[in-house]
C-alpha cells in the first residue's frame, strides 16, 4: 500500500494506471497575505463642529465565527488622533506597532512637534500603497480622525489599495453600504457637519451602529466610541448598544427554518 | 606621558607591550574635558542632569538639549564629544526600537546598557575606527506593572500577559554608565565629565545604596551636585538641564521627561543657596586664618 | 611633514583627547567668506559676502534655498556644502511626500550633524570642510542653526562664521537683546551691519558681492508662512542701499515704516 497521504482515497495505480497528480503541485507564490483571516467589520465616523466622532464594534471574526469579542479596533495616536481599523486584525496589530514606534520617534524631541491627523493619514496611505505595490497588501480599510494643521476637524479613509478618500462622514465595510446613507442624511456636506453638535453626532453614530448590529451578521453589540477634539481624546472601549428593538425581525421572511 | 613617542598610541586596537590600548585612554581624556553629567537612582525613579557650559553668548538659551530620550521610559546623557554623544543616542534609539519589534515589549535599562556596551566595544577593535569620545549615563524605569504587549488589541487572559510572578518584585529604576572601552556598570549614583571627582564625592555622601532617597529629593540633590561640581570651573557660565523618570504612580508615570520648570527652578534656587552657604563658611575659615 | 603624529587622520586621538583632523577642517571654514545669520520672533535672516576668483569671473554662491521654509548659507568648501544641501533637499522633500509636513528644522539639522559625525569616526573618510548657518521657520517659529565640520550643531540666537567673522560676532553680541523684537527690515539691516564689520578695509557691500535670504512667519497668526526668499544681484539693492555710506538716516525711517 502507498502510505503517502496524497495517495489516500485515490484510484490504485496498478488498476487504473499512473495517477495524474499535477494539480497537487503548488509552484505559485505563498498566498497567506493575499486574503484576510481574522477580521473586524465596519468603522463609522462623523465630523461635527469641534471634532470627530468615531466608532467600531469589539468583534474580530474568523470567517463567520465570532472568534474574539473584546478586540479594540480604535487605536489612539499621541493623544491627538484616532485610527479606526476594519479588515484583517493581525495587519491592524502590525500597523498599531508601526504607529507606536512612530509616536516614540516623534516624542524624541521634547519640543512639542507632533504629527496631526492629516500627517498621519498621508503616512498611512503611503504605507498601504507601498505594500499593495509589492503585491503584499495590508488588508485593512482605516479611518483617521482628528484635527488638521489648522486645528479644524479632519476625517479621511485609506484602504488596502492605497486609495484615499475624505468626507464629512465615512464608513468602512458593511457600514459603507448600510450606515453611510444614514450618516449622510445627518451631514450631507461639510457646512452642515460644521454645525453639528457633539450630542447630535454621537447620537447619529450610535443609531447607525445599532442598524449595523441588526443587519450585519459579523457584528456584535459591544463597541468602542471615541470623540476627538482639540481638548484631546475621549475613548470609551466597553460600550453596549442600548434600547435594541428586534420587533422588525418578525417581518423578515425567507431566512432560516421559517419559509413563509 | 609614558605612552607618547612609543608608537603604540598612534593606532586604535593596538596593544602596548604592557597590554594597554592607548587610543581608548585618550578617548577617556576627551570625556574628562566635557561638562559634568550625573545620574541618580532613587527608590521611585531616576534623575539625569548635565552641566551645559555656555561656549558662546550667541547660543539660544534653553535650546540645544543634551539629555536624549531613548525610548518612552529611558533617557541618556553623555560627557565628552557632543557629536559622538548624538551617535550614541541614535544607536541606542535603534536598539530600543529593534528590541520592541522583536519582543513586543520595551527594552530594559540593563539590556540597553548591554547592547550599547557591546557597540562601543566594537569601536575599540579596529584600526579603521576610533573609540567613542564619550562616557554615557543611561537611566530609566522598567515598568513594575503587568503591561500589555505592543500591538495587543484584546484584554488578554485575566492572569495577565505572562512572565510576571505575584510574589516577586518586577521592574524598577535602572542606571548604567558606559565608558569608551565599552565597559559598563550599574550605579546607584553615576558621574562623568570634568567635575566627576567632586560629583562622586557628593554622591557617596547620599548613601544611595540604602534606597531611601525619593525622586523629588533626588532632583534637588542632582541640581546641587551639578552646581557644586561647577564651582571648580567658575569662570564659565553654564545651564543646568535635568530630566527624570518616575515609577508608574509618580509624576511622569514611567516616562522619561524634562523636569518641569517650577521644580527645576526650585532645585536650582536651593543649589545656589547651598553654595552661598559653603562660600560663607570658607570665608569665615579664611578670616580665622588671617587673624592667626 | 606633519605637525605631530596625531594629525594624519580623523580616527586618531591625541594624548589630550583631541582629533586634529577635525580641528583642521574647522580651519577650512575660516577660509570662506563671512556669513551672518540672526533671528527675531518672526523672522530668520541670512546675509553673506560673495567672492569672485578674479575680476571677470562670477561670484561664488553663498546662500542656498533648501525648501519653501528654509535655506542655508555656507562658509568653507562649497562642494561639501552642495553635498549636504542636496541631502537636506531630499530629506525635506521626503517629509513633505510621506507626511505632508514641512520638516522640523532641528530634525533636518540633526540629520546632517549625524552624517558629519560619521566622517570623523571612520578611516578613509574626511570631515566636511564647511560650516553652515541654517535659517528657517517651522511649527515652533523661526530658527537659526549653526553646523560645524565636527558634526556639532547648535541652535543660535545669532551667529557669524567664515573669514574675520569675529568682528561680526562682536557686533551681534553687542546688539543681541534688540534682535528678538526686530521687524523684517530691521533684522536684515542688523545682519548687514554685522557683515560690514567683518569686511576687509577697502571693501564695500555691493549688489555684486552681497546675498540676503529672508524667511518668516506671517504676523497675524496665519498658518501660511513667508517662504524663504533669496535676494541676489539687483534684488539685493534694496537691502544694500539701507546700509550704504550716508544712508543710515533714511534706513532708520524705513525701519519705522516697516514696524
Amino acid at each position: 500500500m502507498n502510505h503517502l497521504p496524497q495517495a489516500w482515497g485515490r484510484p490504485r495505480d496498478d488498476v487504473y494506471g499512473p495517477y495524474d497528480g499535477s494539480y497537487l503541485q503548488n509552484d505559485g507564490p505563498n498566498q497567506h497575505s493575499q486574503s484576510p483571516i481574522v477580521t473586524g467589520t465596519s468603522v463609522l465616523a462623523l465630523k461635527f463642529k469641534d471634532g470627530v466622532v468615531i466608532a467600531a464594534d469589539n468583534l474580530a471574526s474568523y470567517g463567520s465565527l465570532a472568534r474574539f469579542t473584546d478586540v479594540k479596533r480604535l487605536r489612539k495616536f499621541a493623544e491627538t488622533s484616532v485610527v479606526g481599523f476594519g479588515g484583517d486584525v493581525s495587519d491592524m496589530q502590525y500597523l498599531d506597532r508601526l504607529l507606536n514606534s512612530l509616536d516614540i520617534e516623534e516624542a524624541y524631541g521634547s519640543t512639542g512637534h507632533t504629527l496631526n491627523a492629516q500627517n498621519l493619514h498621508t503616512y498611512l496611505a503611503k504605507v498601504l500603497y507601498k505594500r499593495r505595490s509589492n503585491f503584499n497588501p495590508l488588508w485593512n480599510q482605516l479611518l483617521v480622525a482628528g484635527l488638521d494643521g489648522e486645528g479644524k476637524p479632519f476625517l479621511a479613509s485609506a484602504d488596502l489599495l492605497g486609495t484615499t478618500f475624505s468626507s464629512p462622514s465615512l464608513a468602512t465595510g458593511f457600514g459603507a453600504h448600510l450606515a453611510q446613507p444614514l450618516l449622510r442624511k445627518v451631514a450631507p456636506d461639510e457646512e452642515t457637519a460644521s454645525k453639528l453638535s457633539l450630542e447630535q453626532a454621537v447620537e447619529a453614530v450610535k443609531a447607525s451602529m445599532k442598524v449595523l448590529f441588526y443587519r450585519d451578521a459579523r457584528s456584535i453589540d459591544k463597541y468602542s466610541i471615541a470623540v476627538v477634539t482639540k481638548e484631546g481624546i475621549d475613548l470609551k472601549q466597553d460600550e453596549k448598544l442600548e434600547n435594541q428593538s428586534w420587533a422588525f425581525a418578525e417581518q423578515i421572511r425567507g431566512y432560516g427554518t421559517q419559509v413563509n | 606621558m609614558t605612552s607618547i613617542g612609543t608608537g603604540y598610541d598612534l593606532s586604535n586596537s593596538v596593544f602596548s607591550p604592557d597590554g594597554r590600548n592607548f587610543q581608548v585612554e585618550y578617548a577617556v581624556k576627551a570625556v574628562e574635558n566635557g561638562g559634568t553629567s550625573i545620574g541618580i537612582r532613587c527608590k521611585d525613579g531616576v534623575v539625569l542632569a548635565v552641566e551645559k557650559v555656555i561656549s558662546s553668548k550667541l547660543l539660544k538659551p534653553g535650546a540645544n538639549k543634551r539629555i536624549a530620550t531613548i525610548d518612552r521610559h529611558m533617557g541618556a546623557v553623555s560627557s565628552g564629544l557632543v557629536p559622538d554623544g548624538r551617535h550614541f543616542t541614535s544607536r541606542a534609539r535603534d536598539e530600543a526600537q529593534n528590541w520592541r519589534s522583536t519582543w513586543k515589549t520595551p527594552i530594559t535599562v540593563k539590556d540597553l546598557a548591554s547592547r550599547m556596551g557591546g557597540y562601543l566595544q566594537m569601536y575599540t577593535l579596529y584600526s579603521s575606527v576610533r573609540p567613542f569620545g564619550i562616557t554615557a549615563i543611561v537611566g530609566g524605569w522598567d515598568s513594575e506593572l503587568e503591561s500589555p504587549v505592543d500591538g495587543q488589541v484584546g484584554s488578554g487572559p485575566s492572569i495577565g500577559s505572562g512572565g510576571k510572578v505575584d510574589s516577586k518584585k518586577h521592574g524598577g529604576p535602572g542606571l548604567y554608565m558606559i565608558e569608551p572601552s565599552g565597559i559598563y556598570w550599574g550605579y546607584y549614583g553615576a558621574a562623568t565629565g570634568k567635575g566627576r571627582q567632586t560629583a562622586k564625592a557628593e554622591l557617596e555622601k547620599l548613601d544611595l545604596a540604602a534606597g531611601n532617597l525619593s525622586l523629588f529629593d533626588g532632583v534637588k540633590e542632582a541640581a546641587r551636585i551639578i552646581y557644586v561640581a561647577h564651582a571648580d570651573n567658575k569662570d564659565k557660565e553654564f545651564e543646568l538641564e535635568m530630566t527624570w523618570i518616575s515609577n508608574m504612580d509618580g509624576p511622569t508615570k514611567g516616562r522619561h521627561e524634562e523636569v518641569p520648570k517650577d521644580i527645576l527652578e526650585e532645585a536650582e534656587k536651593l543649589a545656589k543657596k547651598h553654595l552661598e552657604g559653603e562660600d560663607d563658611e570658607e570665608e569665615t575659615k579664611d578670616d580665622d586664618k588671617m587673624e592667626e | 611633514m606633519f605637525r605631530n603624529n596625531y594629525d594624519n587622520d580623523s580616527v586618531t586621538f591625541s594624548p589630550q583627547g583631541r582629533i586634529f583632523q577635525v580641528e583642521y577642517a574647522s580651519e577650512a571654514v575660516k577660509q570662506g567668506s563671512v556669513v551672518v545669520g540672526l533671528v527675531s520672533k518672526t523672522h530668520a535672516v541670512l546675509v553673506a559676502v560673495k567672492r569672485n576668483a578674479e575680476e571677470l569671473s562670477s561670484y561664488q554662491k553663498k546662500i542656498i534655498t533648501i525648501d519653501e521654509h528654509l535655506g542655508l548659507s555656507l562658509a568653507g568648501l562649497a562642494s561639501d556644502a552642495r553635498v549636504l544641501s542636496n541631502f537636506m533637499k531630499q530629506q525635506s522633500l521626503s517629509s513633505r511626500l510621506i507626511y505632508g509636513r514641512a520638516i522640523p528644522l532641528s530634525r533636518l539639522v540633526d540629520s546632517i550633524g549625524d552624517r558629519a559625525q560619521t566622517n570623523t569616526q571612520h578611516y578613509g573618510k574626511r570631515p566636511y570642510g564647511v560650516g553652515l548657518l541654517v535659517a528657517g521657520v517651522d511649527e515652533l517659529g523661526p530658527h537659526l542653526f549653526e553646523f560645524q565640520p565636527s558634526g556639532m550643531t547648535q541652535e543660535m540666537a545669532a551667529s557669524a562664521i567664515g573669514a574675520r567673522s569675529q568682528m561680526a560676532r562682536t557686533y551681534l553680541e553687542r546688539n543681541l537683546e534688540k534682535f528678538a523684537d526686530c521687524g523684517r527690515q530691521e533684522l536684515v539691516v542688523h545682519g548687514l551691519k554685522a557683515l560690514k564689520e567683518s569686511l576687509a578695509q577697502d571693501k564695500e557691500l555691493t549688489v555684486e558681492n552681497c546675498s540676503v535670504g529672508v524667511v518668516g512667519i506671517r504676523p497675524d497668526g496665519a498658518k501660511t508662512i513667508e517662504g524663504f526668499k533669496l535676494f541676489d544681484g539687483q534684488d539685493v539693492k534694496q537691502w544694500v542701499d539701507l546700509v550704504a555710506e550716508g544712508a543710515e538716516e533714511t534706513a532708520e525711517e524705513g525701519m519705522e515704516v516697516d514696524t
